[in-house]
């Protein structure tokens, strides 16, 4: 599998004032290859948001390099920077961040009327196809004010994928979602990372990360320890298995 | 402990804090400046009134007249105090040369008369306002050559006629308390009795003021018609003191006007932005109000907090605008001290401007009081839960995206915003609205003040050449020598004579009062008139605004003259604008009563290959002693003073406009970037790049600018040029029309306005570059 996204030591440092550093991430090297489907697990502080940020360009690193389709994201202007995350990524929240000024329709199709890539017919009849696949299609016209926090992380899905991306980021896609929504939620991860998008996510609930296929562990601002699950079953009747494999596993990084 | 508070909260949002701090200074600056210089015109006015001890009423008089006929009629009058009849030797402009120049003053539109200093009352003084006395060999100039010729004291005047050829040293300048502004055409020159006599000997051409000082000054008018009445000297015009104080007022009052006006909209531009910025900063604060709430802090406490930080910009604001207003003072008034002195400073004078200063300060206190009334209605939990007051969801169906087909996406979004919180936005476009008016107003005023076409407000028709024959004893000769001359050039396209006289008039109520009348041809070089048209026939007339509001009378209504003791009744066919002779005139096309003319004028136009400045010459030469002038000239040196004030006037509010213009967008986009941070965070991470966030927010700018612009520019030429023609109407021109240079108007100045806007707008912009996305979502 091609390389889509690496990092080669990684460096992310916080100036809190005179002589008051903090070094959130420490010489991180990470590759993603294409049709990956990663999670980033870790304790409060160990630096999982962080690299999730400089990994997508929406932070700049300290030091280090991260490469995204061979291009070297640290010295790009903002103009290609920005051209770059509209076209080959999506990003999904855990507040969704939906514009508010927008109706739902219009939130998703911002990103697409933005990168011009194809007609607008096309991508409003593209941001249709999403909406029904997700099922919030009778939400098109509605304010974000008019839906519930899980559909609208599905609104925020569609959003993320209107440019038809390389890799989805998700910073705790779930963390504001019952479990019902949650379950929703990864189940369409799923369908997304089976049709080709490859997927990096950040969480703390093991239930999550054990539907993904390789889980990182973070201590202290590095990757301390790397566990590769598998496919999941697409029927999920795994899903027990593997939770208890990673309990196991992150129990014994100390988490 | 709210001193901290204070200090932390003003060093925090030090942008915001500065341009708040702006505006409070710069209007009670301007409002104290404005105040001092109305109080400062008024009294150095009267000052100099009463140590030139002015005199209420003046009669001007061509021909000869018996001055003991004159001291018994004013010692039967039980109104007049004193009588003094001033003489002066009229010179023409081709006979006098300033300095060491070679060229006379042929050009001057000034009737120049030499005169003794007077005894009685009158005094001519000098710039220290002491009574000028001049010894042989020298002379007093006015101020208005002073300026005009770039003179000093110690330089050469010289006056060389056929019959004398005489040198005089400028030992003083000339304060007039009749004569001093640029719009009054006479002005005196003081020598000494031995000179005079002199130049008496050779110049014949003599005028009289014969000129009175009354009992009860109030009792003007009244003396005026009992004198026109009687069998008086009365060839040439009447003037009383308020006319001259009028005149001498009316440069320096526009501007105070002006400067006065300018702080009002300044203070209307600061509680606009002290609200938004009250609001914006509630906003902020909103969960931190209902913390404090919650945890028991009064609501009265909580504002105190922050009316503290408003109280203090506002009284330093104030304070530090009065103080600089003292300096600008010695700026604004230049031009009284040159041309009336400066009176003696009183209580008034130092309390008033520094009360003014104190108003601003009050009307900045009341307006945060109001805004913060908004505090009670903040309940804590819904502070607590929310953490925002919340806007509505203003979806406006419209302005979907799909309908955004043909527009750049981020012009459109700019444009949706302004739509959907037009309440936000409303202030700015109030602030480029009021920026738009006071560089757009003064500007028309100015080309308008410039425009040849002004000479239609001092109710004359516009001509290449004006011809004007004084009074004297061979004016008719002379007069019928021009007419066949003209008559015979064929330089000369067309040319039509009117004639002056004085005729009584009978008004509404019986009495008798005495109006100027120019009678003559209006058809050729015709008026603009406000309302109906010029005189045709023998028994028709117009009038002049100012007289047709004093008479009573409308187009279609009769005034009743008295000629040769007979009633004729002329109908009232047209009213017009007129500043000159203090706006009280009017037109007919009669013949003119041959008893009773005051003067001859000539208005003609030349044929196109003419040059004009060449044939003014020629006349001047030929026509000898009339004041030949080409028409510009005349508006340039009548008006000349006033037009050099406006155009300070005009500098100094576009460049207030401009700066406003930046200051507020400044503020503004601070404070709207700041609030919309969450937003343009989303955005960011979406792909939006720096340049198309900019795009958005220049674009809802430039349409809120184009809608300032827009509504401004239709207000000034509304609304606007009616709040000049009221100005104006009190001299005698109650419809000004705007006359317009498209270019400056409607290109240059817009394009300021918008390079101004978007420059300030990019540099503002650039705040965002300044946190990393990650930052702006998770805050």
């Amino acid at each position: 599998m091609s390389i889509l996204l690496e990092s080669k030591q990684l460096s992310k440092t916080f100036t809190l004032g005179k002589q008051n550093e903090h070094h959130v991430l420490k010489e991180v090297n990470l590759t993603i290859a294409q049709g990956d489907y990663v999670a980033v697990m870790g304790a409060s502080g160990s630096g999982k948001s962080t690299l999730l940020y400089n990994m997508s360009g929406m932070d700049r690193l300290t030091s280090g390099s991260v490469t995204f389709r061979g291009q070297e994201l640290s010295h790009m202007h903002d103009q290609a920077l920005s051209t770059l995350r509209l076209t080959g990524m999506g990003f999904v929240f855990q507040h969704i961040h939906l514009l508010k000024n927008l109706s739902i329709f219009d939130n998703i199709l911002l990103p697409g009327y933005l990168a011009r890539k194809e007609e607008r017919h096309k991508i409003d009849q593209r941001a249709r196809e999403l909406m029904e696949h997700v099922g919030v299609a009778q939400l098109a016209d509605h304010d974000i004010t008019q839906a519930s926090g899980g559909q609208l992380q599905r609104v925020g899905i569609c959003r993320a994928l209107i440019n038809e991306p390389d890799i989805l980021f998700g910073d705790e896609p779930t963390g504001a979602l019952n479990s019902t929504a949650a379950d929703e939620i990864m189940a369409l991860f799923a369908s997304i990372n089976a049709a080709g998008t490859t997927i990096m996510l950040v969480t703390h609930d093991v239930k999550v990360a054990a539907q993904t296929e390789r889980i990182l562990f973070m201590l202290d601002g590095q990757i301390v320890s790397e566990k590769c699950l598998g496919k999941p079953s697409r029927t999920g009747a795994d899903r027990k298995t593997r939770e208890e494999q990673l309990s196991n596993w992150l129990f014994k990084m100390g988490f | 402990m709210i001193g901290k508070i204070l200090q932390k909260d003003l060093l925090r949002k030090k942008l915001i804090t500065l341009v708040l701090f702006g505006f409070i200074f710069l209007s009670a600056m301007l409002v104290s400046s404005g105040c001092n210089l109305m109080l400062t015109l008024t009294n150095s006015l009267d000052a100099l009134f009463e140590t030139a001890d002015a005199p209420h009423f003046v009669q001007m008089h061509t021909g000869p007249l018996d001055q003991a006929e004159i001291e018994r009629w004013a010692a039967a009058h039980s109104l007049v105090d004193v009588q003094q009849t001033v003489e002066m030797l009229a010179i023409d402009g081709t006979s006098l040369f300033f300095g060491q120049t070679q060229e006379p003053e042929a050009d001057t539109v000034m009737d120049i008369s030499f005169v003794v200093q007077n005894t009685r009352f009158d005094f001519l003084l000098n710039l220290d306002n002491e009574i000028i006395d001049v010894a042989p060999g020298e002379i007093a100039v006015p101020i208005y050559f002073m300026q005009q010729a770039d003179l000093d004291i110690g330089d050469e005047v010289r006056v060389v006629t056929d019959a004398v050829d005489m040198r005089l040293v400028i030992a003083a300048f000339v304060r007039d308390a009749q004569m001093n502004p640029a719009i009054a055409h006479s002005k005196r020159f003081v020598v000494h009795p031995t000179d005079y006599a002199t130049l008496r000997q050779a110049i014949h051409e003599v005028e009289y003021l014969v000129e009175f000082q009354l009992t009860d000054a109030s009792r003007v008018s009244e003396f005026r018609n009992d004198y026109l009445a009687s069998d008086m000297p009365k060839r040439g015009p009447s003037l009383d003191e308020q006319l001259f104080k009028v005149l001498n007022g009316l440069t320096d009052g526009v501007v105070a006007m002006a400067i006065i006006f300018l702080s009002f909209l300044l203070i209307i531009i600061a509680i606009l932005c002290l609200r938004f910025t009250i609001l914006a900063t509630l906003e902020e604060d909103y969960r931190e109000i209902g913390i404090l709430k919650a945890i028991g802090i009064a609501t009265s406490d909580i504002r105190r907090i922050y009316l503290a930080k408003y109280v203090t910009l506002g009284a330093v604001g104030s304070i530090l605008g009065y103080l600089a207003s003292l300096l600008l003072n010695q700026v604004f008034v230049k031009n009284i001290t040159l041309y009336f002195g400066t009176a003696q400073r009183s209580l008034t004078m130092d309390a008033l401007p520094l009360i003014a200063a104190g108003s601003i300060f009050i009307i900045v206190l009341v307006s945060c009081f109001i805004v913060l009334g908004r505090f009670n209605r903040i309940s804590a939990v819904q502070a607590l839960r929310s953490g925002s007051i919340g806007e509505s969801a203003n979806h406006i169906r419209m302005l979907n995206l799909t309908r955004s087909t043909g527009f750049n996406l981020n012009v459109f979004l700019g444009l949706r915003d302004l739509i959907q919180r037009f309440r936000l936005y409303w202030l700015l476009g109030m602030v480029y609205f009021f920026c738009a008016v006071i560089i757009i107003i003064p500007i028309h005023f100015l080309t308008t003040l410039q425009s040849p076409t002004f000479v239609s407000y001092m109710g004359i028709g516009h001509s290449d050449i004006r011809i004007d024959l004084r009074q004297s004893d061979d004016v008719a000769e002379r007069y019928h020598r021009m007419m066949q001359h003209l008559h015979s050039d064929t330089d000369v396209f067309r040319f039509t004579p009117f004639v002056t006289s004085q005729y009584a008039v009978v008004l509404n109520d019986g009495s008798q009062d005495f109006i100027t009348i120019e009678t003559g041809d209006f058809s050729v070089f015709p008026l603009e008139y406000i309302d109906g048209t010029a005189p045709n026939e023998e028994h028709e007339i117009a009038l002049s605004i100012l007289n047709a509001q004093e008479m009573d009378k409308h187009v279609g209504d009769t005034i009743t003259l008295l000629v040769a003791d007979r009633q004729q009744d002329l109908v009232i066919t047209g009213t017009y604008q007129d500043v000159t002779d203090g706006g009280r005139t009017a037109q007919a096309t009669r013949q003119p009563d041959p008893d009773h003319i005051l003067g001859y004028t000539v208005s003609l136009d030349l044929q196109p290959d003419v040059p004009i400045d060449a044939k003014v010459q020629d006349y001047a030469a030929m026509f000898d002693p009339a004041r030949v002038t080409d028409l510009d000239g005349y508006v340039a040196q009548t008006m000349g003073n006033t037009i050099a004030q406006m155009e300070m006037a005009t500098w100094v509010t576009g460049v207030v406009g401009l700066c406003i213009s930046i200051l507020i967008t400044a503020l503004f986009l601070n404070m709207l970037i700041s609030k919309d941070a969450g937003q343009i965070a989303i955005k960011r991470s979406l792909g939006f790049s720096l340049r198309h966030i900019r795009m958005s927010y220049l674009a809802t700018a430039l349409f809120v600018l184009g809608a300032g612009i827009i509504i401004g520019t239709i207000f000034t030429n509304t609304v606007g040029q009616q709040l000049v023609s009221a100005v104006w109407a009190t001299l005698g021109a109650s419809h000004i029309s705007f006359v317009v240079n498209p270019l400056l108007a409607y290109l240059v100045l817009p394009l300021l306005l918008i390079g101004a806007v978007s420059i300030t707008t990019f540099i503002n912009l650039n705040a965002i570059k300044a946190s990393a996305i990650a930052e702006m979502i998770n805050e």
